[in-house]
């Protein structure tokens, strides 16, 4: 599925947060990089319909947001709220919602829980989790759910670093089959590990993009060369 | 402790009517502002509108609002001179749960919104990023936010089963048909008969103590 963005501007009051002419999402892996504060994820709940632009348009495969791609459409918040339940209720919530039959929520869940050791979580109610387990069942949770997008915000950011290579195994399963993944991370190496394409943004614009090799390694924006060390 | 409840309902044999009208005015009316004040509270927490600071501004007024206006209210509307005055209902119970309804709908409404306001719209975003409907959003955010609205509902019971101006105004205090355990105390401490008073006092107090440890209960199995 591919998604378009064009001339989009998201306003807070006086202040521009998003200011972006064109920018298209295709198949494969999208990482988008930026500073704190730099629209990367006032960008993604917009596309994912959590926010609307001020102005601009967002299309899917060339129409707008409507009830069928809302459920093609999958996000991981940055602070993602886990139900007051077991872990395992957590990781098929979504998939309850959508009413899928109990035998394709067994075959999803075994698809994707082997990514991570979680198999002595699954009956723990949420509070008892620690911040990374709480990151490891927010993420299966919307991994089962196999939609067309998957857009995740700092889904590693609370994992230790073996958790994150796991979890980028599974992203990077998210996007076989032709499949859109966009994430947002502030982390250049996990970038080169696993992108297909590179965004960088900065007060809202985006100030590099294209093919991962081109991006990381040869930028035209000085900003970009500075945080890439060139 | 059998022994105690027999000897007491022996000795004040007048008083069991006038606690089952009690729970039975207090509960209905609960019931009622419960409904509305959950529905609303919920819709409220969750949408961004112009006029929400006001509307939050008179709320707050509201829950603060005395009893007796509102018994002054309601018995305007009822009297028979009132615009409601045809239907005969000033000094019955339905008189009383349509005074008590007003005075803790206030008080659901506005605590719904203050207590569930964040957390309701982390649920609405996270049910929605799983493909939920509207219909499940809500149904989550009750379950979710259970306790905090069992909170807001005992909040709302204390209101109207310790009330006693409006109900006064509005019940007439008739034996046997709009008495109820406050207006009892009331009168009763008026004829200096203080042994009734304080009894009907404990009851009071015994069903508050039952209603918070119930609370509590479900609290600590959370």
């Amino acid at each position: 599925m591919n998604v378009t963005i064009e001339n989009a501007v998201k306003d807070y009051g006086s202040s521009r947060v998003l200011d972006i002419e064109k920018l298209e999402f295709k198949e494969g892996i999208h990482v988008i990089l930026g500073s704190n504060g730099s629209g990367k994820s006032t960008l993604i709940n917009c596309i994912a319909g959590l926010n609307n632009l001020s102005h601009g348009n967002i299309s899917y495969d060339g129409k707008n947001l409507d009830n069928f791609s809302r459920n093609l459409i999958s996000i991981l918040v940055q602070k993602p709220y886990l139900f007051n339940k077991t872990a395992y209720e957590n990781i098929i919530s979504g998939l309850k919602y959508q009413k899928i039959n109990k035998e394709e929520i067994n075959l999803r869940v075994e698809k994707y829980m082997h990514y991570f050791e979680v198999n002595a979580l699954l009956n723990k109610k949420s509070h008892w989790l620690s911040g990374g387990e709480r990151a490891k069942i927010a993420l299966l949770r919307t991994a089962v759910l196999e939609t067309k997008i998957t857009i995740l915000d700092e889904p590693t950011a609370s994992m230790d670093i073996e958790s994150s290579i796991k979890a980028e195994e599974l992203i990077k399963q998210l996007a076989i089959g032709g499949r859109t993944v966009i994430i947002v991370t502030h982390d250049v190496y996990q970038a080169k590990r696993i992108a297909d394409y590179v965004i960088f943004m900065d007060k809202g614009k985006i100030i590099e993009m294209g093919n991962k090799e081109y991006v990381l390694n040869n930028p035209n924006n000085k900003l970009v060369k500075q945080i890439l060390n060139i | 402790m059998f022994e105690f409840i027999k000897e007491f309902l022996t000795t004040y044999n007048d008083i069991l009517p006038v606690i089952a009208l009690s729970l039975k005015v207090s509960l209905t009316s609960l019931f009622i502002a419960s409904v509305l004040g959950l529905t609303l509270g919920i819709v409220v927490a969750l949408n961004e509108f112009k006029l929400k600071k006001a509307l939050m501004r008179v709320t707050n007024t509201l829950m603060s609002l005395p009893p007796v206006l509102i018994g002054l209210l309601v018995y305007m509307l009822l009297s028979r001179k009132g615009p409601f005055g045809s239907f005969g209902l000033l000094f019955s119970p339905a008189a009383m749960i349509i005074s008590q309804s007003l005075l803790v709908f206030p008080i659901i409404f506005g605590l719904t919104v203050s207590s569930i306001s964040e957390t309701a719209k982390d649920i609405e975003l996270t049910c929605i990023s799983l493909g939920a409907n509207r219909k499940d959003t809500y149904i989550t955010i009750i379950s979710e936010c259970r306790m905090q609205l069992f909170s807001v509902i005992t909040a709302g019971f204390g209101r109207a089963i310790s009330e006693v101006g409006a109900v006064m105004m509005v019940g007439g205090n008739i034996k046997g048909k709009t008495r109820v355990m406050t207006t009892y105390i009331a009168l009763e401490t008026g004829k200096g008969n203080f042994n009734e008073a304080v009894a009907i006092g404990i009851v009071l107090l015994f069903i508050s103590f039952l209603v918070n440890s119930i609370l509590y209960r479900m609290q600590r199995r959370e």
